[in-house]
C-alpha cells in the first residue's frame, strides 16, 4: 500500500435480508483528494458511508476497511467514534440544533467547560478561528434558524471540522442550495483541500464533479463500476457506467391495454404548506389511462413524492393548474377527498406513512375504509373481518392471522397490507411510491404481479420507482421528473436508461438539447 | 375452514390458554388487584373484605373513575388534560349553586325538576368548556398539555368566583339520591338477570354470526366459561353489595359510562380513529382519518364526563366548596397509566383504566383501615405506579 492513501476499503460487502447493498465493493482515497462517489438510487452509497460513519459496525459487514494505516473498526453506536477517529459526515438533512448559535453547535458536546461553567468567550473565539481558516463566511453568534440553507451547511462543515476531521463526507450537499451557494460551496472545497482535508463527495449532480474532484467512482447496484481520474471521465460516460444493463427477466409481462384517458394534471404548480414561496412543485403536466402503468422516475428530491402527495391532497398548496378526473375538475383538500374522489395513495416509507404498526393486520387494511362497515354507532366487526379476509388472501399475506400487529411482518408483507388498505377503497386511479423499496426479490415480483392484475382490471396505476430497471420493466409509460418539473413522457419503445438519467438528472432538456454547462 | 371446532378438554385448555396470553396485560393487572385485596385482608384481619368497605369502595372509586373513563381516549390520542378535575370541582359548583341559590327563589318547592334541571345544566357546562378546550387543541393547534394547564387554573378561579370563596349546601335528597341512593334489593337482582341473560345471548348470537360468515369458532366450552366467569363476578357483586345496602345508583351510573365508553373506543369509527392517530398520525391522516375533528370529538367527551363527575361531586358531598376536584386529575392520569395506556399514544383500554382506578382506590382505602397516615398512603400510591409501570416495560422488553 502506498503512503498516500488515507482511506482503503477493501473487497467490503454488506447484506440486508434479501439484499446485497455493497457487493465487493474497493475504493482507495488519497490523502488530501476529492473523491467522486455517484450511483443511481440504491446503488449503495449511502450504506458505504454508514459503514465509514460506525451506524453499520465493525463485524456487520465482510471485508477490511484501513484507515491512516490500521484496520478501522467501529463498534455499534459509535458514530461518536468514527468522528473521533477523524471520520466527519456532512448530511443531507442537517443535523444542527436550530435553536442554538453557530458556535454552540459547533462545539456541541465539546464545549470548553471551566468550574463556572462553559466559557462562552472561548468557544467563540474557537469558531471564529475554525471559520477563517476555512474561509466560511458565517457569524459565530448567529442563531443557526436564522440562516439560509447554505450558511447552515457551512455550520455543519465548521462543526465537522472542530472535531478535526481528517476525512469529510459531503453527502448530497447541494441538493437544497441555489447556484451561487453552490460555488461557495466548490470554494470551501477548494480551500479544505489546501489545508490538506480528505474529501468524499457525494452528488446527483453530476455535473459538479467536473469543477472540484480529483476522481470519481461509480456504483451500481451495490458494485464498483470504475475508479478514474476526473479528467477521463465526463458526463455521458459517467451515466453509462451507472446505468447501462441489460434488463432481465424480473418483471412479469402483463396484458395491459389502456383504454380513455381518466386523469389529467396540467401545470400543477404547489408549494410548501409549512413554508409559503417555497415550490415543490414546478409545473407537471401528465396525463394517465385507465388500465396503463405510468412511471414516475426522477432522482430523489425531484419532488417525486411532493407531486403525488399533493395530488392525494396532503402536501403541498396548490397554486396554479388544474386536476381532472374523468373530465371533471378535482378539488382536493384531503385525503378523504381523494379518496371519495377515486384515488389511493400507497405512501413512501411504509413504516412512516403507511401502516399503524402496532396495530393489527386487519385494524390496519380497514383503517381507511371503515365507511363501508360502520353506521355512525357501530362497526360490524364480522364485515370487516370478512372484507379484510378476501384481500389478504388475494394478496397472499403471510401473517398467523390477521390479529397480530404488523411490527411482527415482514418488509413485503406489510407492504402488502398496505395495498390491501388502499384496494379496499376501490380506487379508480392507484398511485404507488416507491411500492417496492427494501423488499426481497421475490415479494417484489408478486407485487409486480398484482399491478399488472390491477391494470388488466381497469385500474389506472402511477408508479414512482427508484429504481430505473423498475420503471422500465413496469410502466407503459414514463414521466421523468427534475427539480419539480415534468421533462418529457417516454413511451416505453423509447425509454432507455440512458435516456431517464439523462432527462433526471438535467443534462438534456425536453429537445434532447444539453442546457447544462458541463465544465470540464 | 371448518365452522365449528374441536370441543375436546385439551382443545378447550389450549384455547383457553391462547387468549390468555393475548390479554396477558389485563389478567396482570387483574390478578395484582386481587393480591392487594388479599394483602389487606390479611393485614386488617378480615375487616377489608366486609360488604360494607367493598361496597365503599366502588363508591370511592367512582369519581375520579368518570374522570379516567375519559381520559384514557385523550391519552390514547397522544394527548393529556390537566384540567379534568378542576373542571369536575367547577360543575360540582355549578350544580350546587343552583340548586342552592337560584332554583330556590325563582321555583321554590319544586325538587325533583329543579334536581333535572341543574343536573342538565351542569352536564352542558362540562361538555361546553371540553368543547372549548376540544376546539383550542384540535384547530388551533395549541397543545392539550398548555391549554388544559390554562383551564385547569382559568377553572380555579372560576370555582372561586361561583362560590365566592364560601361553601354552598346542596343537599336536597333529590339531588343526594345520585351519588348516595342505592337500589332496592330486588332491583339490584333484577339489573344482574339482564346483565347475565344480555351475556350469553350476545355470546350466542356473536357465535352465529360467525358461523353465518363460516369463520373458525373457539370451543363452545371456552366461550361458555367465559360468559359464565363475568356473570358470576356480576352476580357475586350483587350478592355481597346486597348484604350492605345494595346496589349503588352512582356505581350503576359508572358500569354504565364503563361500558359504553368501552364501546365507543372499540366499535365505533370513533375509536378506532383515535387509536390510529394515536399510533400513527401520519398514517391515520393519509387513510382520510379526520384528525381535527376527532381529537375534538376526544375532549367533547372528555369534558362531558367531567359533567357526569362534577354532579356526581355535588351530589356525594353534598356541598360546593372552593376545593373541590383538587387533583382528581393526576388520580385520573395515574388510573389510566396504572391499567396500561401508553403515555406515548395508540395503546390503552377502559377496562384497565377502571381495574387501574379500583387498585388505588383498594390501596388507599386498606390503608385507612390500617390507620396509616395520609403521608404513607401517597407514598405507596407513587411506589406502586413507578413500579407497575417498570414491570410494564421489563415485560414488553422480555417478549
Amino acid at each position: 500500500m502506498s503512503e498516500d492513501i488515507i482511506l482503503d476499503i477493501q473487497n467490503v460487502t454488506k447484506q440486508f435480508p434479501g439484499v446485497t447493498a455493497l457487493d465487493d465493493v474497493s475504493i482507495q482515497i488519497r490523502r488530501g483528494e476529492i473523491h467522486g462517489i455517484c450511483g443511481e438510487n440504491g446503488a449503495g452509497k449511502s450504506t458505504l458511508m454508514k459503514i465509514l460513519a460506525g451506524v453499520y459496525p465493525w463485524g456487520d459487514y465482510e471485508g477490511t476497511i484501513i484507515y491512516e494505516g490500521e484496520e478501522l473498526k467501529l463498534e455499534g453506536s459509535s458514530i461518536q467514534q468514527a468522528s473521533e477517529e477523524g471520520i466527519a459526515i456532512v448530511h443531507q438533512e442537517l443535523t444542527l440544533v436550530p435553536t442554538m448559535t453557530v458556535g454552540a453547535n459547533v462545539f456541541l458536546g465539546k464545549e470548553p467547560v471551566e468550574r463556572a461553567g462553559i466559557n462562552w468567550d472561548k468557544l467563540y473565539a474557537d469558531t471564529q478561528e475554525i471559520l477563517t481558516k476555512y474561509n466560511l463566511d458565517i457569524e459565530p453568534q448567529a442563531i443557526v434558524d436564522h440562516l439560509g440553507v447554505g450558511k447552515m451547511q457551512m455550520t455543519e462543515i465548521a462543526k465537522a471540522l472542530a472535531e478535526n476531521a481528517k476525512v469529510l463526507i459531503l453527502d448530497e450537499p447541494t441538493s437544497a442550495l441555489a447556484d451561487d451557494e453552490i460555488e461557495g460551496l466548490m470554494e470551501i472545497l477548494r480551500a479544505l483541500k489546501g489545508h490538506g482535508v480528505t474529501c468524499i463527495y457525494i452528488t446527483h449532480k453530476l455535473e459538479e464533479f467536473f469543477g472540484v474532484s480529483d476522481s470519481i467512482t461509480v456504483l451500481r447496484d451495490g458494485r464498483v463500476m470504475t475508479t478514474q481520474p476526473t479528467e477521463d471521465l465526463s458526463v455521458e460516460k459517467l451515466v453509462s457506467y451507472m446505468v447501462g444493463r441489460e434488463i432481465k427477466e424480473r418483471f412479469p409481462k402483463g396484458n395491459r391495454q389502456p383504454g380513455e384517458v381518466i386523469l389529467q394534471v396540467e401545470n400543477l404548480h404547489a408549494q410548501d404548506p409549512e413554508e409559503a414561496g417555497r415550490e415543490i412543485v414546478r409545473g407537471v403536466t401528465l396525463d394517465l389511462r385507465e388500465g396503463e402503468i405510468l412511471g414516475i422516475a426522477g432522482l430523489m428530491g425531484s419532488g417525486r413524492t411532493e407531486l403525488v402527495m399533493t395530488l392525494f391532497g396532503e402536501y403541498g398548496r396548490i397554486t396554479e393548474g388544474v386536476i381532472r378526473l374523468e373530465g371533471r375538475e378535482l378539488k382536493i383538500a384531503s385525503a378523504r377527498d381523494a379518496m371519495t374522489d377515486g384515488l389511493s395513495l400507497v405512501p413512501e416509507d411504509r413504516k412512516r406513512y403507511g401502516l399503524v404498526l402496532m396495530q393489527s393486520v386487519l385494524k390496519n387494511v380497514s383503517l381507511a375504509n371503515l365507511d363501508q362497515f360502520a353506521s355512525w354507532m357501530r362497526i360490524d366487526n364480522l364485515a370487516e373481518l370478512n372484507a379484510s379476509l378476501k384481500f389478504a388472501r388475494s394478496l397472499d399475506i403471510k401473517a398467523p392471522s390477521l390479529h397480530v400487529s404488523c411490527d411482527s411482518l415482514s418488509g413485503g408483507n406489510q407492504q402488502k397490507v398496505v395495498i390491501s388498505k388502499w384496494l379496499m377503497s376501490r380506487p379508480k386511479v392507484l398511485i404507488m411510491d416507491d411500492p417496492t423499496r427494501g423488499i426481497d426479490v421475490g415479494a417484489k415480483y408478486e407485487i409486480y404481479k398484482l399491478m399488472n392484475d390491477l391494470a388488466e382490471q381497469g385500474i389506472a396505476i402511477i408508479m414512482i420507482s427508484s429504481e430505473l430497471e423498475e420503471v422500465i420493466g413496469m410502466s407503459d409509460r414514463i414521466m421523468v421528473m427534475h427539480e419539480g418539473k415534468s421533462t418529457e413522457t417516454l413511451d416505453i419503445a423509447d425509454a432507455t436508461q440512458e435516456r431517464i438519467m439523462a432527462l433526471a438528472t438535467g443534462i438534456a432538456n425536453n429537445n434532447g438539447i444539453s442546457n447544462t454547462a458541463l465544465v470540464a | 375452514m371448518n365452522t365449528d371446532s374441536n370441543g375436546s378438554f385439551k382443545n378447550v385448555v389450549s384455547n383457553l390458554a391462547k387468549q390468555l396470553r393475548a390479554n396477558v396485560q389485563t389478567y396482570t393487572i387483574v390478578i395484582a388487584m386481587l393480591a392487594i385485596w388479599a394483602f389487606f385482608s390479611v393485614l386488617t384481619e378480615g375487616r377489608y373484605v366486609t360488604p360494607r368497605n367493598f361496597s365503599n369502595i366502588f363508591r370511592q372509586m367512582a369519581i375520579t373513575s368518570f374522570l379516567a373513563a375519559g381520559m384514557v381516549p385523550v391519552i390514547v390520542t397522544g394527548n393529556i388534560d390537566l384540567s379534568v378535575g378542576k373542571l369536575a370541582g367547577f360543575v360540582s359548583v355549578v350544580v350546587a349553586k343552583f340548586q342552592d341559590d337560584i332554583w330556590t327563589q325563582i321555583l321554590p318547592d319544586q325538587l325533583l325538576l329543579t334536581t333535572i334541571i341543574s343536573v342538565v345544566i351542569g352536564l352542558a357546562v362540562g361538555t361546553l368548556i371540553g368543547m372549548l378546550q376540544g376546539y383550542f387543541i384540535a384547530y388551533l393547534r395549541v397543545p392539550s398539555f398548555i391549554v388544559t394547564l390554562a383551564g385547569m387554573w382559568i377553572l380555579n378561579g372560576a370555582i372561586l368566583l361561583v362560590t365566592e370563596g364560601k361553601t354552598i349546601a346542596a343537599d336536597q335528597p333529590t339531588l343526594a339520591v345520585i351519588a348516595q341512593g342505592y337500589l332496592p334489593n330486588y332491583i339490584g337482582w333484577i339489573i344482574a338477570a339482564l346483565v347475565v341473560a344480555l351475556l350469553y345471548f350476545s355470546m350466542f348470537t356473536g357465535r352465529q354470526k360467525k358461523r353465518s360468515y363460516g369463520f373458525e369458532l373457539p370451543p363452545l366450552p371456552v366461550d361458555l366459561l367465559k360468559t359464565t366467569f363475568f356473570s358470576a363476578l356480576v352476580v357475586g357483586y350483587v350478592y355481597v353489595v346486597n348484604l350492605y345496602n345494595g346496589v349503588q345508583l352512582l356505581v350503576l351510573l359508572l358500569a354504565i359510562a364503563a361500558v359504553v365508553m368501552s364501546y365507543v373506543s372499540n366499535n365505533t369509527r370513533f375509536g378506532r380513529y383515535a387509536y390510529a392517530i394515536g399510533g400513527n398520525r401520519e398514517a391515520a391522516r393519509l387513510s382520510g382519518v379526520n384528525i381535527k375533528r376527532n381529537i375534538f370529538g376526544v375532549f367533547t367527551l372528555m369534558g362531558f364526563l367531567c359533567g357526569i363527575g362534577g354532579v356526581a361531586l355535588a351530589s356525594y358531598v353534598g356541598y360546593g366548596t372552593i376545593a373541590a376536584g383538587d387533583g382528581y386529575e393526576l388520580d385520573a392520569i395515574g388510573s389510566c397509566i396504572l391499567g396500561g395506556t401508553s403515555t406515548l399514544g395508540g395503546v390503552g383500554t377502559i377496562f384497565g383504566a377502571m381495574i387501574g382506578s379500583l387498585i388505588m382506590t383498594s390501596l388507599t382505602t386498606g390503608l385507612q383501615i390500617l390507620n396509616v397516615q395520609a403521608a404513607w398512603q401517597y407514598l405507596v400510591k407513587g411506589i406502586v405506579l413507578v413500579l407497575a409501570v417498570l414491570a410494564d416495560v421489563y415485560l414488553k422488553k422480555r417478549r
